[in-house]
């Protein structure tokens, strides 16, 4: 019996002991135990992941292979595979945060890593869970017949003027779009929509839902608001010059970027009450069964870095959380978006979006 | 007899052990997703623990079926409207393709219509194109205000502005679904009629019955069958189709059951999506047992005998040129209209813009331009590209090779075991997965095979599971074309092959697959197109070393780079219609002749 425990005593002190000398790693034995390796295998919910991985591969030599897929089937793939114990994804670029910490970051699914050097660099309250970038969604109207802003209130896409004109990605299409409406309908947001219809119209806001969040959802969408497939198709609809009426549209404000390719005229408003838009995080993630943790530790650091973020940092929409990255000469700063925006509440989300989802399918 | 002397009879005949065989397979590979369904609607998933409220992860729940069954308006929404809406856009879809596909059928088979080669090469175009690509060639030409951007070609053509109807919702999406299947009824139907024998109608030619009364009393009755069954393919290909109502009915919100399907599958409540899933099966087992009652009263449907027969083609007279050229410039409109415009896409810069200066071949050979498509490079010189449409062939050949030949065998096993239930059962099983949404029949061998499974190690992220799951999802073309094969074919050709002692091996390989080639290689092409173009069956289960070409084409459509996914679905089409060619020229068999419905 003794001997058990000595043994188990030894285990414990040497895997104490192999845990330790990870932590310790220097920068130069990550990239030599990294190159052992030889390869990555990522997942990625946005695809420039692919353009950063030629640099990666450039720079290190590591070679990646990398897949672009959309929210709701990362989650399922990373479900399956992980709790399959399959070699799946080495790490993860994520979105969708309700579901992210609900089912893959609960579970012990997904792994947080935050690399030595970035320790110092990313602000604490982006290191649990690591955040890669913040993404936004913003109001863009068509600014071919006036600059000024086309609304000030978001009520006033309830009202007849705007009806028909307006588009939004279907939030059955895209977790994060779902995630949005959610937190409208906490007691937060909610209060402020309320606010914020006194103050558009003097008046106080009939219910005829459960709060001012739900009853602006349903203004929203039976208001002829029309659902799309994907923002860069939106974007398309909403930015071509030469239409007769001017439209707009709530979606990623990097869209933006194609105005030149595309023949787009496309403007965000920064000024409406009570939000412009939303933000939500995209998660660095390494997977419990990672088989090339180092490269994929590597890599991780590497997307922190100027360099690594450098197929996002050239355009708008697009924020960093290493602060030392600037945002574009078109842009604002996370500081100046964050009080603009409705930003995810990962726990009301989980626990209130279905609630959400049904209460949107059941609207006509 | 002894029980083991009844065995051993029972084994000698090549057909039992095939049945047997077969029985057990599809047993596991079919049956066993099923139940694997019907657990998934009664179990609380991992997202779902904030749903189901105070459940845990696992428990049974009565939860799903309550909501989806018996909750007022989320039921409603959830169910009955998109079923109503499935049901509605499916009929019509199927009434259009059987119209089309039955008319053009036996125009190029039974008359002297002109330019038949040409048609029945061009009319398939539709059914190889992926059918979301229709779809946006639809939304390309009739887009009107309603979505706003460029304004669709018909309007910047004509002026007129299309009515929001006509642009999205259930019009459109049974026009465009009904156009992607006529293609399929033509071929099944096509090949009953190139098979049948003209006896009869010469017969009741000699007695001097009206033309019109062959067609009533002779003609459709031998076709009916094939009607049927074509009717049945497609109403199931059309319940289960999720991309072109998302593409066609999102504007206008117009739900169906597969939107619903997707929705909750990938969002919070898969649960709900499980029990979707089995509302399809079942409507589409109802349809089954009709269509197989109907079958069953027939006492048989022989068309091929070992007596010789020819067919003598109805002429057209003064009609024969006019009719051609209105099949001919239909057929331009529907198949190659929507290709022309998807070249001509590819070309093009600034979507909208046609000038000349705008005009550009990065789509294709450019290298990666930050400001486009993410940097991604033309499609030729993009090594993913090259690795998908290697992946493609590759899944798609191996795929059709082993659905064509184990269907081929459950055809020649199931007609010649015919009236026992165990013939009835394997062709039940056989044709089961034809019933099951390709999203929802991905995701369950997603969990069945993402873990080592009665001891079999775990094959998940292997090519191999792909080529399973493809050939278990397309077995019933394949063993339809050769039950149907088999049935056309009479008992005799084979008896005068065993009665000289010929080995069952080489009576299968010399004079059964011979005679009807065409209609087993039926079974070997159906299979090939539709996994060129499939994409919800794979999706959940393709790992990035073998991520195929439709992945690609639908991302770049859904991220709005259409000249991109323009440009790899003209690829598709000339794979498909090379192939198509080959096979032709080798064999004399082709995906537009001769497919024994």
């Amino acid at each position: 019996m003794k001997r058990v425990i000595l043994s188990a005593l030894l285990i414990a002190a040497a895997a104490m002991a192999l845990g330790a000398q990870t932590k310790t790693m220097t920068h130069d034995e990550l990239v030599a135990a990294a190159k052992a390796e030889g390869k990555v295998v990522v997942y990625s919910i946005t695809s420039r992941i692919a353009n950063a991985a030629t640099e990666f591969e450039k720079t290190y030599g590591i070679k990646v292979t990398a897949s672009n897929l959309k929210d709701g089937e990362l989650i399922e793939k990373v479900t399956k595979e992980v709790g399959g114990g399959i070699q799946g994804a080495d790490f993860v670029i994520c979105q969708d945060s309700g579901r992210v910490f609900g089912q893959l970051i609960g579970p012990g699914y997904l792994v947080n890593y935050v690399p030595e050097t970035m320790k110092n660099v990313i602000p604490a309250a982006y290191q649990n869970p690591l955040t890669f970038q913040l993404i936004n969604k913003v109001f863009i109207f068509n600014d071919e017949k006036t600059q000024d802003p086309v609304i000030k209130n978001v009520w006033e896409l309830t009202e007849a003027k705007w009806k028909g004109k307006v588009q939004f990605k279907d939030p059955k299409m895209e977790g994060v779009n779902a995630n949005f409406l959610t937190m409208l309908t906490s007691p937060e947001w909610s209060a402020k929509l309320d606010k914020a219809y006194s103050d558009l119209y003097g008046k106080k806001l009939k219910l005829t839902t459960k709060n001012a969040g739900y009853e602006w959802i349903k203004g929203f969408f039976q208001n002829g608001l029309v659902l799309g497939n994907s923002d860069t198709t939106i974007s398309e609809n909403i930015g071509i010059k030469g239409q007769p009426a001017t439209t707009m549209g709530l979606f990623v404000f990097s869209k933006k970027r194609f105005d030149a390719t595309k023949n787009l005229t496309l403007k965000p408003m920064t000024e409406v009450a009570p939000f412009t838009g939303f933000i939500y995080p995209a998660f660095l993630q390494l997977t419990k069964n990672a088989k090339n943790v180092n490269a994929a530790k590597l890599f991780i650091e590497f997307l922190l870095t100027k360099e690594g973020f450098a197929p996002w940092a050239k355009d708008v929409g697009a924020y960093s959380t290493n602060p030392s990255i600037g945002v574009n000469a078109d842009d604002f700063p996370v500081s100046f978006w964050a009080p603009r925006l409705v930003p995810e509440n990962p726990k009301y989300i989980f626990e209130n979006r279905s609630d959400v989802e049904e209460f949107i399918n059941n609207l006509q | 007899m002894t029980i083991a002397n009844q065995a051993r009879s029972f084994f000698r005949k090549p057909h039992n052990v095939i049945l047997v065989i077969l029985a057990v397979a599809l047993s596991f590979l079919t049956l066993f997703p099923l139940l694997s369904l019907v657990r998934d609607s009664f179990v609380v998933h991992p997202s779902e623990v904030m749903t189901v409220k105070g459940a845990k992860v696992g428990e049974l729940t009565f939860f799903h079926w309550r909501k989806v069954f018996a909750s007022g308006l989320t039921s409603a929404n959830m169910l009955y409207k998109p079923l109503w809406n499935t049901v509605k856009t499916s009929l019509g879809s199927c009434a259009i393709a059987i119209l089309l596909g039955g008319s053009i059928a036996w125009l190029v088979t039974r008359s002297d219509l002109r330019w038949k080669s040409f048609i029945s090469v061009v009319f398939i175009f539709p059914y190889i194109m992926p059918s979301w690509t229709l779809a946006m060639a639809w939304l390309n030409f009739f887009r009107n205000r309603l979505i706003g951007g460029a304004p669709g070609l018909f309007t910047a053509l004509t002026g007129i502005e299309t009515a929001n109807w006509f642009a999205y919702g259930a019009f459109p999406i049974i026009v465009v679904q009904g156009l992607h299947y006529a293609p399929f009824a033509y071929i099944l139907i096509g090949g009953i009629l190139r098979n049948m024998d003209a006896n009869l109608e010469e017969a009741a030619t000699i007695l001097k019955a009206s033309r019109f009364k062959i067609l009533r009393r002779i003609t459709l009755p031998i076709v009916m069958p094939a009607v049927l069954s074509t009717f049945l393919l497609t109403f199931s290909s059309c319940m289960s189709a999720f991309a072109v109502p998302a593409f066609l009915g999102t504007p206008v919100r117009f739900n169906v059951l597969t939107t619903q399907l997707y929705r909750t599958l990938n969002g919070l409540n898969p649960g709900y999506g499980y029990i979707l899933a089995l509302v399809m099966i079942v409507i589409g087992t109802g349809i089954l047992a009709v269509n197989q009652w109907f079958i069953g009263k027939r006492k048989s449907y022989t068309t091929i005998t070992g007596k010789g027969s020819n067919i003598s083609l109805v002429k057209l007279k003064a009609l024969r040129t006019p009719v051609s050229l209105l099949v001919v410039v239909f057929l331009a409109a529907i198949a190659i209209l929507p290709l022309v415009t998807f070249a001509v896409e590819s070309f093009i810069m600034a979507p909208g813009n046609y000038s000349f200066s705008n005009l550009t071949t990065q789509f294709w050979i450019g290298p990666g331009r930050v400001d486009i498509g993410g940097g991604e490079p033309g499609i030729l010189i993009n090594k993913y590209v090259w690795l998908g449409l290697w992946n493609s062939i590759k899944l798609s050949v191996v795929v059709a090779l082993m659905a064509g030949t184990v269907g081929g065998l459950a055809g020649y096993a199931i007609s010649k075991a015919r009236g026992t239930r165990l013939a009835a059962l394997v062709n039940n099983l056989a044709f089961f997965p034809y019933l099951m949404p390709a999203m929802a029949f991905g995701a369950i061998y997603l969990s069945m095979f993402a873990r080592p499974f009665l001891g079999l190690p775990s094959i998940y992220g292997t090519f191999a599971l792909l080529v399973l799951v493809g050939a278990v999802k397309y077995l019933p073309f394949a063993s339809r074309a050769g039950v149907n094969a088999m049935l056309q074919l009479s008992g005799e050709i084979e008896e005068a092959g065993v009665i000289l002692g010929i080995p069952w091996r080489k009576r299968i390989t010399r004079i059964i697959f011979p005679i009807q080639k065409a209609s087993f290689l039926s079974g070997y092409l159906l299979p090939f197109i539709s996994c060129m173009r499939e994409l919800s069956l794979f999706v959940l289960l393709i790992s990035p070393a073998n991520r195929v070409l439709t992945t690609m084409l639908f991302q770049y459509n859904e991220k709005g780079w259409n000249q991109y996914a323009n440009a790899i679905n003209l690829i598709i089409i000339v794979v498909v219609l090379s192939f198509n060619t080959v096979i032709n020229k080798v064999t004399g068999a082709s995906i537009d002749k001769g497919i024994g419905g």
